[in-house]
């Protein structure tokens, strides 16, 4: 008897041309909002209001203009950090999917030098010793994860999926344990709660008017230059590509593996460490859940862009759109919460991938033309 | 094969564009000719001045959901719509940002600066957890209003906080569990607590509490068990069974989130006291009263003090009359839920009125050096009776997250009650008579 094959089966296209995949992702995102629509017509909400305020971050005609757009900042500087500091990870086929852990731990040194330093060091001195002391505490958190791997052979997606909580629940516990030796709380407080940073360790604001541009921005962009020139016209650049396409080429080429990965590793953790850093010196205090899960948003953004430097900086300014902009839209509408602003989001994000999905592969049927290639 | 997707995908997008054209062709006569479905919020009114006073706009800041039908959150929502409603506003323009979590400043204040864009004239923060944020973005804005709940900061103008003595409503709480206490013959209370004395607000309630069983039953021990949490279901279930079972607790009291108790409490067929909510419905067989918060009655009292402002935000404190509104029994604001009576014991209703009026009256408050007694006549009628009597800790408090030890008298025999500073955020000793464990 003939074996039968599935109804449907999945096969690889060849290579789509670029114009068919932004008309996929048009169409994608086109249908997305749709289903965002018929859901919003749902709750008694106008879609068209809803996706103008949503789209706009509701700043036309607001009392404070300039400060939506700060915010817009504060929320967009560490995902396009974490997301490109991540593809420079998953080139290597290095899953680290510990960008909490290590932006928690860049967030947890950086406070440390905040409140021991602060009081002595001048404003610029002050944010660059909290950058440094991110990377570091970042870089080391991540590195352990990758040591591990080079020596050991274990799997690093478990382990920095472990060392996430880890790090969570080791920052929660300064941050809820009054005690006489926890520098980080406000003595004034009978509740624990976070003391402010010292004046010095507040990032750099640059003013424009009633703006106030934070240079983390500016250094964010001049990141992205970096990592694209770093990755596309260096040898160490060109090492991981070689190392994630396959380690044993890598190896017959002379490369030092284990060496280009620990490297890697260091590098990208520790410039997810950065973004933690210049959280909470932004924010000008510690938080107990810094990160915004950006994480795992990241990860989103960096395959959402193919690992490919300039499509991480459009997917992270169209994410932290969708994200501002949804809580921002909801915020007058009684029908809208969190949840279902979480929940469009969701429903967009995973459209885009479906579409992304099937520009690269397609269904056949059973007995198609195509089947007996 | 291709070409057959890139038609489907063709005509996807149509079908979407055409979608979403038809939306706007629909909505847009249909918004100006008050469409029921739509017209309540177009994002027009943030520039369309109505007369009087309809433009004030109210907005907030959750801890959770807006759409949560019970708890914390939902208490908050329901007083602030209630109180609306009340004052003539719309609840359709109240201006929210929900499940913004309270251990993130950045988000807090973003969430706050969103508000306030959206047109808020008064911001309300409900989770203690905002209080940096809030004392900030009142600095920021000195032409919006910021009230927080449970905080302590606060100025001179645009920024008050809010809480209530919900230990008056804790102490008649524990009268009618020591009624029942009394009436089956055993001292042993429980108490499933959040916490104890790492909060004034944990501690004053079960000392509160402990104060009204005692003071109906002398014995009574209430044994608290402590959970960490503000909230969690399974734990809360767990710590209210462990206390029946470990101490055979006759009545179990709580300070959490859910009715966990409650429920464990008809399980066992033992008895309890609710929180936050009439707790009756879940345990009709079991549960005696709840201490409850009537938000609306400062909401209702703040909106229109920010209404009566005439857009200067700086008369608001003045306005309130203070900047910690800290109301109890007398305004309303916190009190005992109605009692079951179908399940306590007799007389409890009498003598919960009784202290209710004593209390209200201001003649008398729960940490005072002067301890009530009652006589009960034949038909009912409840006397008061008032012994001087010293406030007794049981001899330790909690600094720095250390027990140490402490004078056990708080309030000497006749002495005036204690400071209001302290219940709300000093008090770190539990009274004689509270074991916890």
């Amino acid at each position: 008897m003939k074996k039968r094959q599935p109804l449907f089966h999945v096969v690889k296209r060849e290579s789509g041309s670029p114009g068919r995949q932004l008309l996929a992702y048009v169409a994608a995102v086109a249908l997305a909002l749709t289903v965002g629509a018929v859901l919003l017509w749902v709750q008694g909400v106008e879609p068209l209001t809803f996706y103008r305020q949503m789209l706009t971050m509701g700043i036309p005609g607001s009392r404070y203009p300039w400060r939506a757009v700060e915010n817009f900042i504060k929320l967009f500087v560490p995902l396009l950090i974490v997301s490109l500091a991540l593809a420079l990870a998953f080139k290597m086929r290095f899953w680290n999917i510990g960008g909490e852990g290590q932006f928690i731990m860049g967030a947890f040194w950086a406070g440390v030098a905040a409140m021991n330093l602060g009081e002595s060091l001048p404003r610029p001195a002050m944010v660059l010793v909290m950058a440094v002391a991110g990377a570091l505490g970042g870089g080391v958190y991540g590195l352990f994860a990758a040591a591990l791997k080079v020596r050991f052979g274990t799997n690093e997606t478990l382990l920095t999926l472990m060392l996430n909580y880890i790090a969570l629940y080791f920052l929660q516990f300064f941050a809820e344990t009054k005690a006489g030796w926890n520098f980080f709380l406000d003595p004034e407080s009978a509740r624990p709660k976070f003391a402010k940073f010292p004046a010095s360790a507040q990032m750099i604001t640059i003013p424009i008017g009633p703006f106030n541009l934070n240079l983390s921005l500016v250094i964010a962009l001049a990141l992205c230059a970096l990592i694209f020139i770093y990755l596309n016209y260096t040898k160490r650049g060109y090492e991981i590509a070689v190392v994630g396409d396959s380690p044993n080429t890598a190896r017959y080429a002379g490369m030092r593996v284990g060496r280009i990965v620990l490297r890697t590793i260091f590098l990208s953790a520790a410039l997810i460490g950065v973004a933690g850093a210049f959280h909470v010196s932004s924010a000008g205090v510690m938080s107990a859940s810094p990160t915004n899960s950006v994480g795992w948003t990241g990860i989103v953004v960096a395959w959402l862009a193919k690992l490919n430097t300039v499509g991480i900086l459009v997917a992270a300014v169209l994410i932290t759109v969708l994200q501002f902009g949804c809580q921002t839209a909801s915020a007058t509408y009684p029908a809208i919460d969190a949840n279902f602003a979480n929940l469009l989001q969701g429903v967009i994000l995973f459209i885009v991938l479906a579409a992304d999905f099937f520009t690269r592969f397609k269904l056949v049927r059973r007995g198609g033309k195509e089947a007996v290639k | 094969m291709k070409k057959i997707l890139a038609l489907a995908l063709a005509a996807a997008m149509s079908l979407s564009l055409a979608a979403c054209g038809g939306n706007g062709g629909t909505s847009n006569p249909g918004s100006a000719a008050g469409s029921p479905s739509s017209a309540s919020q177009p994002d027009a009114d943030v520039s369309t001045p109505v007369d009087g006073k309809s433009d004030f706009k109210v907005g907030a800041v959750y801890i959770t959901s807006q759409n949560d039908t019970a708890g914390y959150t939902f208490q908050h929502h329901n007083g602030i719509t209630t109180a609306m409603k009340a004052l003539g506003l719309d609840p359709a323009d109240l201006i929210v940002v929900d499940n913004v979590p309270d251990n993130d400043d950045t988000a807090v204040a973003t969430a706050i600066d969103t508000v306030v864009n959206q047109g808020a004239d008064i911001v309300f923060g409900i989770s203690f957890g905002y209080i940096n944020s809030m004392n900030d973005k009142a600095a920021d804005y000195p032409d919006v209003i910021f009230s927080h709940g449970t905080g302590y900061m606060a100025n001179d103008t645009n920024f008050n906080n809010y809480f209530g003595r919900i230990y008056q409503a804790r102490y008649l709480a524990g009268i009618a569990a020591g009624m029942k206490s009394v009436e089956l013959g055993n001292n042993s209370i429980g108490y499933v607590a959040a916490y104890n004395r790492q909060y004034a607000e944990t501690c004053s309630g079960i000392n509160a509490f402990a104060l009204g069983a005692q003071s109906v039953n002398p014995d009574a021990v209430v044994h608290v068990n402590v959970i960490d949490t503000w909230g969690d279901e399974a734990k809360e279930k767990q710590a209210a069974q462990a206390l029946v079972d470990a101490y055979n607790c006759c009545v179990i009291s709580q300070h959490c989130d859910s009715a966990q108790p409650q429920l464990v409490a008809a399980q066992n067929n033992v008895f309890g006291c609710g929180y936050n909510s009439d707790m009756t419905e879940q345990a009709p067989a079991a549960h005696l009263t709840s201490a409850i918060w009537h938000w609306n009655v400062y909401y209702e009292t703040a909106i229109k003090a920010a209404m009566d402002c005439n857009g200067d935000a700086s008369k608001f404190v003045e306005n309130m009359g203070g900047n910690a509104y800290y109301a109890g029994l007398a305004e309303g604001f916190v009190d005992a839920s109605p009692l079951n009576e179908a399940v306590a014991a007799p007389n409890t209703k009498a003598v919960m009125d009784a202290v209710r009026e004593l209390m209200v009256s201001g003649e008398w408050d729960v940490f005072s050096g002067v301890k009530l007694s009652y006589n009960i006549s034949e038909d009912g009628k409840v006397e008061i009776v008032r012994t001087d009597a010293p406030l007794m800790s049981d001899g330790k408090q909690l600094v720095d997250g250390q027990l140490v030890d402490m004078a056990p008298e708080i309030v000497p025999a006749g002495g005036p009650s204690v400071d209001d500073g302290v219940i709300k955020g000093g008090m770190n000793y539990n009274v004689a008579g509270v074991v916890e464990g």
